[in-house]
Parts: C-alpha cells; structure tokens; sequence
C-alpha cells in the first residue's frame, strides 16, 4: 500500500482495500488512538490508516461535490480531497479532545481550494465560449470587409445571432485567456524590412530601439504599425491575415513587455 | 464600489469605480471601458483601444504607488464620447512626460490625453470620440 501518493497513479492506488477485521469493529475515536500509537511505516499503521480514510471516503465526496462546477473531473477532485483526508489522519493529535470529522472537513476543502487555485492559470476556455470567440473573429473580419470599417458590438450581434454582452463576454475572453496558443494562425511573418520602412523619420526614446529590437519580429511590426505608422488594429490585421481580436491581444502583451523592459 | 451619477442637465452619465492600486484589479477597469464604450456604439478598434489605453494609463499611475491605496476611474459617457479619468493619490515622482514612448502609445489609442498632478491626486484623462458609425 503508497502511504505518500505523489502521482495521480499513487493516489489512485491510494484508494484503501477492505481491511482486517479488527480494524472494522473499533470506533473511528479508537483507531485514531491506535493510529498514534503505531509504529509509523508498518503494516498495521498503514492498515490503520487505510481504514480511516475508507470511512471518510464519503465525507470526501461530499466536499468534492461542492467544488464540482470548476471545469475539473469530480474522480480527480476526489483524489485530491483525498490526500487531505490523508494529511488530516496524520496531524490528527486524539489527544487534544476534537472531533476527527471538525479536524479533517477544513484540511480536505483546503487541499481542494489549493489545487483549483494552482490550476487556474492554465483553465481551457470552455467550448461553448471558444466557438462563439471563433464566430466573433470571423464575423469582425467579414465585416470590416463589407462595411470598409471596423464593426459595433451590436453589428457584431447581429450578424452571428448573439446579444451584445455574449459578444463583449467573446472579446473578453480573447483577452483574459493567454494560454491559448497565439500563433497558431499565424500570417506571414513581416519582414525586418517592413518595419525598419515604418520607422523611418520617426524619433523615439533611445532606451526604446533596443526593447523593440528584441522583439520577435511579428510583435515588433504590429507596434510600429499601430504607433508609429498611426494603422488601425484592423487594417494590421487585414495586412497579416489576422483577426482584430488577436491583433488587440498581442498589442496588450506586448506593451506589458516593452513597459516592464523601460522601468528596468 | 460602483456609483453611477446621472449629472443633471449635462446629457452625460457618470461611473465610478474605486478599487485597490494594484493591477490585479485593472481587469475590472478595462472590462467597464470596453462595455461603456460598446453601449456608445464604438468600433471593435475603439473598444480595443481603449482597453488597452485603460490599461496603460493604470500602469502609469501604479508604477509609483502603494498597494494599500487607492485607485480611481471616472467613466463620463457622453453623446459621442467616453472620458475615462485615472487617479491615485499623488506621489512625489512626476508622471511620464508627453515626450515618452509611454505617452505616445496612450495618445495613438485614446486621442486626446491630459494629466495632471494637482489636489493631491495624480490623474490622467483619456478622451476617446467615437468615429461616426452608429
């Protein structure tokens, strides 16, 4: 039996196997008493254990359950709750007069809460979002090409059958989920020689040219277009086979990165 | 944390929204820009604009100010125009000049850019018009 799951796998196996006898017929007060009396390691320690956490599987669940609409698997939440559970019945001190159950029902939703924060970062866009993002891109595309313009929220609405807030929620999603791969449509790439063109007879902090320098060269020919050759984020992206909504979310991420390279 | 203002006689709405000087917050601000804007009907561009100028002038002010105060954003909409005021309680450090890469990203995506440092506060006014599609 793993007694320190450290894998997925581990903590599956984890999950106890009916225990002896003698473990069952005890309150769960007692085994916890024995628990701390047993030489950490051994056999029957970690039969102890094993029995402990058996009988607070549905405990577990339980708190798994509440956190069930966070886009994770309800096994994998109770695999995580469940080496909370596991913590809980190692720092368990019986001697100290509280309930297991008070003890161990923070620990586990903290254990839970911890792995959900952790996972945050990297959270998938959920479908429903993703596809309606997509119609977004391609109808401001269709559109700046009929309307020779960039479109309104409402036009936007219309044309893809939506209301304006499932749009701004669209856009806003372009914007908040950077682990989206960037460029995986790409256009071509511009040439140095694009921009070195644009930025002829254009006067600029000299700390600035090295920062630009670095850039890669797709970033560095979307910031010159944008403010030093006065382009809309749409015309630019009609120029790289873009969509506007891409154009707007590497202009964001790249002056993040040019205003930390100036403050240094 | 909201308060909306509705100026007598003056046609224009008024939002205000204080919350902490520290950035994890500006995606509330840039979220209210870019919905006020839509309710103006700006382009997609304007909308995009703006957010990002939201989000510069934030930086601006949050370079040289304390987590544990305060920053305020005054959204005044009007016909066909959104005024979006940034401040934080002001500091001894200057705000970037008008000659500065910083401001001149802010004057390409807003139009027209004012600061000042006056009344304890630093503020930044970005002005953004709306083009003329309806």
């Amino acid at each position: 039996m793993t007694h320190r799951p450290e894998t997925p796998t581990a903590r599956r196996a984890a999950i106890p196997r009916p225990s002896p006898a003698y473990a069952e017929q005890a309150t769960t007060a007692e085994l916890l008493t024995r628990l701390s009396e047993a030489n950490q390691g051994d056999g029957y320690w970690a039969a102890l254990r094993a029995e402990l956490v058996r009988r607070h599987l549905s405990l577990v669940r339980a708190m798994a359950w509440r956190f069930r609409n966070r886009g994770e698997d309800l096994d994998d939440l109770v695999q995580v709750g469940t080496v909370g559970l596991l913590g809980a019945v190692d720092r368990f001190d019986p001697s100290r007069g509280v309930e297991f159950v008070s003890f161990a029902t923070p620990t586990i939703v903290g254990e839970l809460k911890r792995h959900l924060r952790d996972k945050a970062g990297t959270v998938r866009v959920p479908r429903r979002l993703q596809e309606r993002h997509a119609a977004v891109s391609r109808a401001s595309m269709d559109l700046y090409q009929r309307l020779g313009r960039s479109p309104t929220v409402r036009e936007l609405a219309a044309e893809i059958g939506a209301t304006d807030e499932e749009v701004l929620e669209a856009l806003e999603s372009a914007q908040a989920y950077t682990t989206v791969p960037l460029d995986t449509d790409d256009g071509p790439t511009p040439t140095a020689q694009d921009s070195a063109d644009a930025l002829d007879g254009v006067e600029y902090r000299a700390s600035l040219r090295p920062l630009l320098d670095r850039l890669p060269p797709r970033e560095k020919h979307i910031i010159v277009l944008r403010f030093f050759a006065h382009r809309t984020q749409s015309e630019i992206a009609a120029e790289l086979g873009v969509s506007q909504v891409q154009v707007s979310r590497i202009l964001t991420r790249t002056l993040q990165q040019l205003r930390a390279g100036l403050a240094d | 944390m909201v308060q909306v203002v509705p100026e007598a006689g003056v046609g224009s709405d008024v939002v205000v929204l204080t919350v902490p000087a520290d950035g994890a917050y500006l995606s509330v601000l840039r979220t209210a820009a870019a919905g006020l804007a839509a309710r103006l009907h700006f382009t997609l561009d304007e909308i995009e604009d703006l957010r990002i100028a939201v989000d510069e002038a934030c930086a601006m002010l949050l370079a040289d100010s304390s987590a544990d105060t305060d920053l305020s954003c005054r959204f005044e909409v009007s016909e066909d125009a959104l005024t979006v005021a940034v401040s934080v309680p002001a500091t001894r450090r200057k705000l970037p000049g008008t000659d500065t890469f910083a401001w001149m990203v802010l004057s390409a995506l807003a139009g027209d850019v004012r600061s000042d440092s006056s009344g304890g506060r630093a503020t930044i006014w970005l002005t953004k018009h709306r083009s003329g599609a309806v």
